[in-house]
């Protein structure tokens, strides 16, 4: 299917009695954002330490890169692995150097040098937004901050896949708007990106597809439309009224003035109800999400983890 | 090969950062060094802190001779024992006391009378301690000084002596440039002391005599006795003989503070990868695991040598003089590859940075103590002597002493160094194997 990137296949990890990952195959096509979503514990982050080549699958393969590179390959491959750049999920970077030296250390540890470097860690810089505080030790930043130049190092060789393992983490609204007009800038770059999460609003805002795993499975795979058109269900109305007219059937349970009732036709139920004489005073139509795909799959809610 | 630098520069950058471990690598060496070096003294060190202890035979039993050692035992530097010849002997060769004077027979008769033959004082000094000696011949010149000055009350004549002594004294060459000086101090203050006392005199006495006839003058005469304590120059006394300055001891001990601290430094700084998670971004990296580790050894040698230099020059502004710079670079090559391999192992030693560096220097002071790093080996209980074998430190220390002071050949060079590559080769198997194993 398409021009995938990396592709896993019948992956599998156990550590003891646990397994973490269990039998996931899916592939990341180029220049799309594919979302990993799941709740604690689904095997997210061990699926992309498989993916870089830190752990080896019980069984199971992992290949990075397709025809047109040159580095394509194993992810232990230490030319492959310069086709990955990772923000792990806990942060990676050295507390007492500067965002700027930070960022040019592992520039050179990726083989850049000279102006090319300089001109990397000043992009890297622009896309955290840290150029003010380049040379401030990362031990002194925020939160938000630190999580920005996580993500940059990632960036700084100009990898051909980007994964973020959960990069929103312990980040206030402010910063985490700001980490997704970042990703979003990046997406219209046409990186391919590979996003764990386990809220499924991020999942949603920023992935083309979205991978529902669960208990190192993969449950569905799919866009996030057709996902909630195959398993969301029906959508929620809920309404409040002034008064009711005699004899009506409603659709849905009533307490009080307010009514709710599921409806896989809204608003042609909403239409029917009205022409019976029944006056809204509010009105309100919760399409299905991916929380609903989630209990759908799990019959659980993606929040319990 | 490039990546494996990049490493190392920012490893030893990290280092210096620390503002704890960079004292303990360059500024606890430096305190350490510089306080033993003073506190241990050495053949050059003037000692004028503790009296020194002489012991006194007075074999004159004189009223000059009970007043000359009154004299003497006025000066606030001198402790004086009476006792007899053999025991003065015997307490000079256990180095219980400095000196042993013995006023001969016959010393009351012409003591302070400086036309007459001067009267015999026998001086034996433990030789290593030549400075104090000096000292101590200065303190028995002016005591004696001081009887003739009593003896006459006749200063007239008395600076007349004094030039005439200090004339000849210029033209001993006998004496030491040292003990020269000294005496001269002591003259000029006598000279001083005497023409004050003039002043004050408005009638001196016409002193018509002029005392010395055959130009030759000597307040007393100093003959030594051989006191010296018969030393095997293989045994640890002989051995002593051979430092050179006050700092050959202290320096290379606390050196090997330094160069624990890098171990115990790098050490933690790969636990801190670990813990700060750089370790994973380092693993992901187009680095071999082996480039990581290599990195870190490469910057431990470095900062290791770095010490090592450091101290060596600090030591030669001090006055320290290295017996053979050759071997003190071949010295400090063993001992950072040694230390490298350390610090590998001990950087397995705990999952955290605390437990590293808990695990790390607990095993730092165990080698430390054993190995000479806080009492030289040789002041050591036999126990811990036979013990300090087992320590790394003992062998950097002797590896640098061998080219500093103990005059090592090549081949005595072999032992020390051989140990200290051996250990450090086979630290750096253990250590990178338990690395590569997580
Ligand atoms: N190194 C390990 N040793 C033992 N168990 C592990 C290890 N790594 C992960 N696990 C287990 O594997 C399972 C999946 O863990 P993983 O970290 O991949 O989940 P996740 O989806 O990333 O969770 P989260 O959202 O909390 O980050 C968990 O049950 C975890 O306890
Ligand atoms: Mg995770």
């Amino acid at each position: 299917m398409g021009n995938s990137i990396a592709e896993v296949s019948a992956l599998k990890k156990s550590f003891g009695d646990i397994d973490a990952v269990n039998g996931l195959s899916f592939a990341i096509q180029q220049g799309e954002t594919l979302g990993l979503l799941g709740p604690n514990g689904a095997g997210k982050t061990t699926v992309i330490s498989l993916l870089v080549g830190l752990l080896k699958p019980d069984t199971g393969s992992v290949s990075i890169g397709n025809s047109s590179c040159a580095e394509a390959g194993d992810p232990t491959l230490t030319a492959t692995r310069r086709l990955l750049g990772v923000a792990p999920q806990a942060l990676s970077i050295y507390e007492t150097m500067s965002a700027q030296e930070n960022l040019d250390f592992f520039g050179r540890l990726y083989g850049l040098s000279g102006k090319k470097l300089r001109d990397r860690v000043n992009w890297c810089l622009d896309f955290a937004q840290l150029q003010d505080r380049a040379k401030s030790y990362a031990g002194t930043f925020s939160g938000g901050m630190k999580r920005r130049l996580n993500i940059a190092v990632a960036l700084i060789h100009e990898p051909a896949i980007l994964l973020l393992d959960e990069p929103t983490v312990g980040v206030d609204p402010q910063s985490r708007n700001h980490i997704f007009e970042s990703i979003e800038a990046l997406r219209e770059r046409g990186m391919t990106i590979l996003y764990t999460t386990h809220y499924m609003e991020e999942a949603e805002r920023l992935c083309d597809r979205v991978a529902i795993v669960d208990h190192g499975k993969l449950l569905a795979l799919s866009s996030v439309n057709d996902l909630i058109k195959q398993y969301g269900g029906a959508s929620m109305v809920t309404g409040e009224f002034a008064e009711l007219p005699k004899e009506i059937e409603l659709p849905g349970e009533l307490t009080g003035k307010l009514i709710r009732f599921a409806s896989n036709t809204p608003l042609q139920d909403v239409a029917a109800l009205s022409a019976q004489g029944v006056a809204f005073q509010t009105l309100n139509i919760a399409r299905p999400n991916l929380e609903n795909v989630f209990l759908t799959l799990t019959g659980r809610s993606l929040r319990d983890g | 090969m490039n990546q494996v630098l990049v490493m190392a520069i920012k490893d030893l950058r990290l280092l210096f950062r620390d503002k704890l471990g960079a004292f303990f690598i360059i500024g606890f060496p430096i305190l350490m060094g510089i306080f033993f070096g003073m506190v241990m003294g050495g053949p050059s060190s003037g000692s004028d802190r503790a009296k020194m202890k002489i012991a006194i035979v007075d074999l004159d039993q004189s009223a000059l001779s009970a007043k000359f050692i009154s004299q003497l035992a006025n000066n606030g530097s001198i402790e004086l024992i009476e006792t007899d010849l053999e025991p003065a002997k015997e307490s000079v060769r256990k180095g219980q006391r400095l000196a042993m004077l013995v006023l001969t027979e016959g010393f009351g008769e012409t003591a302070g009378i400086f036309w007459e033959k001067p009267p015999t004082i026998q001086i034996g000094v433990d030789p290593s301690r030549s400075a104090e000696s000096a000292m101590l011949q200065g303190m028995i010149l002016e005591s004696i000084g001081q009887l003739a000055g009593q003896r006459m009350g006749d200063l007239s004549s008395m600076q007349d002596m004094v030039r005439k002594s200090r004339e000849q004294l210029a033209n001993d060459k006998s004496i030491s440039s040292g003990n020269r000086l000294l005496i001269n101090s002591f003259f000029s203050s006598l000279e001083g002391m005497t023409q004050s006392i003039e002043a004050l005199q408005t009638d001196a006495d016409d002193s018509s005599s002029s005392p010395v006839e055959n130009g030759g003058f000597e307040f007393a005469k100093l003959e030594s006795i051989d006191v010296s304590r018969k030393i095997d120059p293989a045994s640890q006394a002989g051995q002593m003989k051979k430092i050179k300055s006050k700092w050959d001891i202290s320096f290379p001990q606390s050196t090997m503070w330094g160069v624990l601290a890098c171990a115990a430094g790098f050490a933690i700084s790969i636990a801190r990868e670990r813990t700060q998670g750089t370790m994973m971004r380092l693993q992901i990296a187009p680095i071999s695991q082996s480039g990581v580790l290599i990195g870190k050894a490469l910057a431990c040698f470095f900062s290791v040598m770095l010490v090592i230099s450091f101290m060596v020059g600090l030591g030669l502004l001090l006055g320290m003089r290295p017996g053979s710079y050759p071997m003190l670079a071949l010295a400090a090559l063993c001992v950072a590859s040694c230390f490298v391999g350390i610090m590998m192992v001990m950087s397995n030693l705990g999952k955290t940075e605390e437990s590293v560096n808990g695990a790390g220097w607990a095993i730092n002071m165990v080698m430390a103590m054993f190995g000479g790093a806080m009492i030289p080996v040789m002041f050591m209980p036999q126990f811990m002597k036979s013990l300090s074998i087992l320590s790394p430190v003992k062998w950097g220390i002797l590896a640098m002493e061998g080219a500093i002071w103990r005059e090592f050949s090549l081949s005595e060079m072999m032992l020390p160094c051989g140990i200290l590559l051996g250990i450090g080769i086979a630290g750096i198997a253990i250590g990178t194997s338990m690395l590569n194993r997580e």
